[in-house]
């Protein structure tokens, strides 16, 4: 695994999410508590609504268009066959980093 | 601490007595009336009514009621008790939510040499904790003090206890400044003390404390236990003048062998089983060196929560 | 055997266990040198706080006394400082001579942490570490009246806190984070936390960052925050946290990091000098709490027996020692994949509870006010037990398990008539049903006959149920709307709850009035954030993060992620430069669609996310602000020329207009609000089928209010009629503010004044003057916040909407 240091935690707001860029599109980073945050993608699957524009609850995510309700522990769509690719993160000393070996991999393939 | 204390000494209570609902009257239960024979006998004989006498009173008002000097007042067994030698006492009712489920009695001798305090403290209208009324018996210094002194939530050991809602005890009262009144009580020699909340119908907050010296103590052990679920009760503090600390803590939370109670087992189990205050003298079960036992529960949110014991 | 020498090098926890296990295996192997700088033995530091209260004596907390040293044959060097160890000669210099040693032990703690603020060598500036420190804040709080301040709200800061509190002390508690013990508690048992401590008389002040310590001649006098609140103290405590002690090691020639390396044996990187406690590192992790250092303390013993020990990281659980808080927390609730929450909340006695749970196991446990089993939840941790079977009434404890499942009648059916269930009046169920069997046969009748569930109401789900219980059939269990998943209450009762209960934040209300969820879900949180901000203006604000992305962005999605702008002009009167600069920004950030709106504004529709800020800023350059076309809130007030150009123009129609637009726009509300004012009867600027619609005629003004053109079209109804100008103003703001403090958020005023009716509106906006008066006077108090432009707000912060991170160029290498 090799880990990209993203932004310090505080960058993200509580209960609120910040988007990077990647190869494969946006990911966004959910800010579910004080020291817990989720990456997944930022599109919504059913009509591509920009997740990290949604309001942040529990460990869920909603989406802004269509009320689409994620469970950011796994990406699965609540009541819905609808699933959106996660990434694991990695909290240190107040730093959000993400494992870059696997967003590169994906983007090879 | 090592086996100092095993000559008799005089005690400041000197009577405990349990009166318990029944029929719409208060009963005798149970006492120590520490061989004075003649004053059990006429509370045995004895029936409170509602709002009767220095029991049916704490029931009545639900507040704990100090009562000092008994000629004209309300209180019932006047004569006995002057026979006694008793001069005054305290009744603290316990309740579990509106219902009275016991009212517990201490009588205090009337001598120019026994010091140490009851107080009951209720709060004002402006939120602070002030003395409703205490027993002093000669520590009248202390007394003058504890009249003059109000407690914030949060402050001292009766601003400690209505801010907690638990029993605290309170260590080494005279020395240094460990105490709010504590030049006061280091005159008096008041060495360690124990708050607790008294809960009563209608939520206005009394907290009884009780201030041990040395010469005449009002227990040579005391102890709080927290109530746990299914009749259990943890021992959370604790101090004894011959063994020392009760309490066990490793810091951890989970070594922690704190000893604990189950109920009907022992005297804190009685009070554990009975969900009343025990007074009991002599019967087995107690720590080596003790003689006689008080256990009184206090009740919050529809359950027991804690047990303040003393030992002498 | 013969003896061999080991030196150790502080006395405290860990060094002392170690000698406890040491001698008990071996005894009289070892000849042991014993260091202390502190001028005492070992004593139990984690119960100094109690000995702060008073609630302990030290000589309860002290663990070996000189008589276990001297049965032991410890030389004790107590009050003596180590100058230096020697590792290649094997010696330890003391101040008052060397010593040889066979092996060395270094457990030489930890050092707090002195936050290097201007000031902090004041005298008065205390850390909060050892017996001196503890005697120190005993001697300050024997002044009458002293005042202290605690920087940090952590574990030792909140202990020192309460027992300085206890003592008689003014204490105040700045703590940087948003709740207390952020690493040890969530939010929700943050706030009981900071209730709990509040309730003593104990200042807390959260989110508070200290930016100097003020003095008067060399004595600390007071704390300064870098909002410019200046807090005056007598003494100042800082607890903020402890550095591993490794310089002793470091000049040794050791390997150090954050602290002394050790291996899974204690052994540092010299094979002589074992180290254990708080100044080491293992694994990359150093330590705090007493628990590991008990382990290290047996491997460091076995190591110096011979015998293989291995030294493993496990979970930790955490108390607070301050009596009547009781509070626990262990393993892991934050971060991670898969995990579920358990939450349980008690408003009635302030209990909450949260499991959070991964795969089969239990990993992690929050309890505030009942840690009864905390025990038990803890043992599952440590021990990995698969808690499947179990998951359903696992929250309930050991007690509950192995049980049938829980039916909340049976419950309910269950409970002795002397049950309380209503604990704010005192109403047992005996009382109650006694009511339902004398003819009260709903909830209202209950209500009226017993005050049973009419204070706080949290108690209506268990009334409801007694009703079912004895009426069977025969009581139809209303159709209870709450307002989503995560609570029991309708939008009706959390607000009238917020009122009476005076619940000032979100986490306020999520507990005492039982949220099922950690912070509710996208329904509730905008509807309570609303709630809490029209009730509670000054000591609530407005929470971004609950609101819906519009109002979170100040903009409107489209379909395709972009967002739309849309400048204010007043009354939709505009000029040719304002014009003009919005044609410049149009073409500037090539929008691509230019729409004049329906409520007389123009609308910029397709700004990229991104380039919000520019345009805003552009805009507000030309002196354009929000024209708030995203809010519930209000939007825009339509009107028509008025007495200034129309010739059948009654008043100045387009001048009330602007003078509305002003006094109310920022003003959150809980559906959007549209106005418009009408010069005459003809009704050019469609009045009549807007929230509130003006209509000037020759004697005044028609106000008319609750009209409808969306899904539904309604026309206003009549309010009033106004004689003056400032009185319809006055109607139109009071009927505002009305709206604000008693809608259902999302209603939209024609649907709220259809559930309360226009005569309650009435009443209370234009009958009762002395309320009309109120309610204009607490829309003021509001607007004083909310009353400006968050375009000016939020570019300033411009990089929040640009990604975090661009790994376009890392991913794709």
């Amino acid at each position: 695994m090799s880990w990209i240091d993203l932004c310090a935690i505080d960058d993200i707001p509580l209960r609120g999410a910040r988007r990077i860029k990647t190869a494969q599109g946006c990911v966004a980073l959910f800010r579910t508590g004080d020291t817990e945050v989720f990456a997944a993608a930022d599109r919504c699957p059913h009509k591509g609504g920009p997740l990290s524009e949604g309001i942040v609850h529990g460990q869920s995510v909603t989406c802004p268009l269509h009320n689409m309700v994620f469970d950011l522990t796994t990406g699965q769509a609540r009541g819905e066959a609808m699933q959106i690719q996660t990434h694991a993160l990695r909290i240190e000393d107040g730093r959000v980093l993400i494992d870059g070996a696997k967003l590169r991999a994906r983007s090879a393939a | 601490m090592d086996g100092k204390i095993d000559t008799p000494t005089d005690t400041f209570i000197q009577v405990a007595e349990v009166w318990v609902p029944k029929d719409d009257v208060l009963v005798y239960a149970a006492g120590d009336t520490n061989g004075l024979g003649a004053f059990e006998e006429a509370s045995r004989g004895t029936r409170f009514a509602k709002g009767e006498g220095l029991p049916g009173k704490a029931w009545a008002e639900a507040r704990p009621v100090v009562l000092k000097g008994f000629d004209g007042s309300y209180f019932k067994r006047t004569e006995v008790a002057k026979e006694a030698g008793l001069s005054a006492a305290v009744a603290v009712p316990v309740f579990d939510g509106d219902t009275l489920k016991a009212v517990l009695v201490v009588l205090c001798g009337d001598d120019a040499e026994r010091i140490g305090a009851i107080e009951v403290w209720t709060a004002n209208r402006d939120g602070l904790l002030m003395l409703d009324d205490g027993y002093y018996g000669a520590a009248e210094e202390f007394a003058f003090v504890s009249q003059h002194t109000c407690f914030p939530r949060g402050q001292g050991l009766p601003g400690g206890v209505w801010a907690a809602d638990a029993p605290i005890l309170m260590r080494d009262l005279g020395s240094g400044y460990k105490f709010v009144r504590a030049s006061a009580a280091g005159k008096a020699g008041l060495t360690s003390g124990i708050g607790l909340p008294v809960r009563v119908p209608g939520g206005t907050p009394y907290v009884l404390t009780l201030l041990s010296a040395l010469g005449t103590p009002i227990a040579r052990r005391f102890e709080v236990w927290a109530v746990k679920r299914g009749g259990k009760a943890v021992l959370i503090d604790g101090v004894c003048e011959r063994e020392g600390a009760l309490w066990r803590d490793d810091g951890d939370g989970t070594r922690a062998e704190a000893p604990k109670a189950e109920a009907w087992k022992g005297p804190v189990g009685q009070v554990l089983g009975t969900g009343l205050p025990v007074v009991q003298r002599g019967a087995g079960g107690l720590p080596a060196g003790y003689g006689a036992f008080v256990g009184l529960p206090s009740y919050g949110g529809g359950a027991m929560t804690h047990i303040v014991a003393w030992y002498i | 055997m013969s003896t061999r020498k080991l030196v150790v090098i502080g006395a405290g926890m860990a060094s002392g266990r170690a000698l406890e296990h040491l001698f008990e295996a071996a005894p009289g192997q070892w000849d042991v040198t014993l260091f202390n700088a502190e001028p005492r033995g070992n004593y139990n530091r984690i119960m100094l706080s109690p000995v702060l209260s008073g609630e302990k004596s030290y000589g309860e907390i002290v663990i070996h006394d000189d008589d276990w040293y001297a049965q032991h044959g410890v030389t004790c060097r107590f009050g003596e400082k180590v100058l230096s160890i020697d590792a290649d000669a094997k010696l330890v210099e003391g101040e008052k001579g060397v010593v040889p040693y066979d092996k060395l032990l270094i457990a030489t703690g930890s050092t707090p942490f002195i936050v290097p603020l201007p000031g902090h060598d004041l005298d008065g500036v205390i850390a909060y570490r050892d017996l001196e420190d503890t005697n120190r804040m005993i001697d300050a709080a024997a002044t009458p009246g002293a005042r202290v301040v605690v920087i940090g709200g952590g574990l030792l800061g909140l202990e020192a806190a309460a027992g300085l509190r206890l003592r008689g002390m003014e204490v105040t508690v700045v703590h940087l984070m948003g709740h207390l013990m952020d690493r040890q508690l969530d939010e929700s048992a943050g706030f009981l936390l900071r209730k709990s401590l509040e309730s003593r008389g104990i200042d807390i002040r959260c989110g508070a960052n200290s930016k100097e310590i003020l003095g008067e001649n060399g004595k600390v006098r007071a704390l300064l925050l870098d909002d410019g609140t200046e807090l005056s103290c007598d003494l100042l405590v800082m607890a903020v946290g402890i550095r591993p002690n490794i310089a002793l090691a470091k000049e040794a020639g050791l390997a150090t990091g954050r602290g002394i390396h050790v291996d899974g044996q204690m052994i540092t990187s010299n094979a002589d000098i074992l180290s254990v406690g708080e100044c080491i590192e293992h694994d990359g992790a150093v330590f705090g709490l007493v628990a590991p250092l008990y382990d290290q303390a047996k491997v460091a013993a076995q190591t110096l027996l011979g015998t293989h020990a291995t030294f493993v990281q496990k979970q930790l659980s955490t108390k607070l020692k301050v009596t009547g808080c009781d509070l626990f927390s262990a393993g892991d609730f934050a971060e991670g994949d898969g995990r579920e929450d358990i939450v349980f909340r008690d408003p009635g006695r302030g209990i909450y509870k949260r499991l959070v749970i991964e795969g089969h196991r239990l990993i992690g446990a929050v309890m505030y006010g009942d840690t009864a089993d905390s025990n038990w939840f803890f043992g599952l941790i440590r021990d990995g037990t698969d808690i499947d079977d179990m998951r359903e009434t696992l929250i309930f404890g050991p007690a509950y398990q192995g049980g049938a499942s829980a039916d909340p009648l049976s419950a309910v059916a269950a409970l002795p008539p002397e049950a309380e269930i209503c604990g704010c009046n005192g109403i047992c169920k005996g009382t109650i049903t006694d009511a339902i069997a004398g003819g009260a046969t709903d909830l209202g009748a209950v209500r009226a006959q017993t005050k049973a569930s009419a204070s706080c109401g949290t108690c209506t789900g268990l009334v409801e149920q007694l009703l079912q219980v004895t009426l069977g059939d025969a009581f139809q269990m209303p159709a209870a709307q709450p307002i989503c998943g995560c609570c029991d209450l309708s939008h009706e009762d959390v607000r009238r709850l917020i009122k009476a209960q005076e619940l000032k934040s979100q986490e306020a209300v999520w507990q005492e009035l039982g949220w099922k969820t950690r912070n509710g879900c996208h329904v509730c949180r905008p509807a309570v954030n609303f709630y809490l901000l029209a009730d509670w203006p000054l000591e609530y604000r407005d929470d971004p993060q609950s609101r819906f992305v519009n109002e979170r962005k100040h903009a409107n999605i489209q379909k395709d992620g972009t967002f739309s702008v849309v400048p204010r002009m007043w009354g939709g009167i505009t000029t040719p430069a304002e014009l003009r600069a919005i044609a410049d920004a149009a073409e500037k950030y090539a929008v691509p669609t230019v729409k004049v709106t329906g409520g007389q504004r123009i609308d910029l529709l397709g700004v990229k996310g991104e380039d919000l800020p520019g345009i805003w800023a552009d805009l507000n350059a030309a002196g354009l602000v929000s024209g708030h076309a995203y809010s519930k809130g209000l939007r825009t007030v339509k009107t028509c020329v008025g007495t200034d150009h129309c010739r059948f123009g009654t008043q100045d129609s387009t001048g009330l207009g602007v003078k509305l637009e002003q006094i109310l726009w920022g003003s959150w509300t809980p559906h959007k609000v549209k106005l418009a004012v009408s010069g005459c009867p003809r009704n050019c600027a469609e009045a009549t089928c807007k929230d509130v619609g003006i209509v000037c005629v020759d004697s005044g003004y028609q106000v008319g209010v609750g009209g409808a053109a969306g899904m539904d079209v309604k026309e206003t109804e009549r309010l009033g009629d106004a004689a003056t100008e400032q009185e319809a103003i006055d109607l139109t703001v009071a009927f505002i503010q009305l709206y604000r403090e008693n809608a259902k958020y999302l209603d939209r005023p024609y649907k709220w004044v259809a559930k309360v009716g226009l005569d309650w509106v009435k009443a209370r906006v234009v009958d009762d003057l002395d309320e009309r008066a109120r309610l204009i006077a607490a829309f003021d108090l509001s607007q004083s916040i909310y009353r400006k432009d968050p375009w000016a707000e939020e570019a300033k912060r411009a990089p929040a909407f640009q990604p975090v991170a661009d790994l376009t160029l890392e991913a794709a290498e």
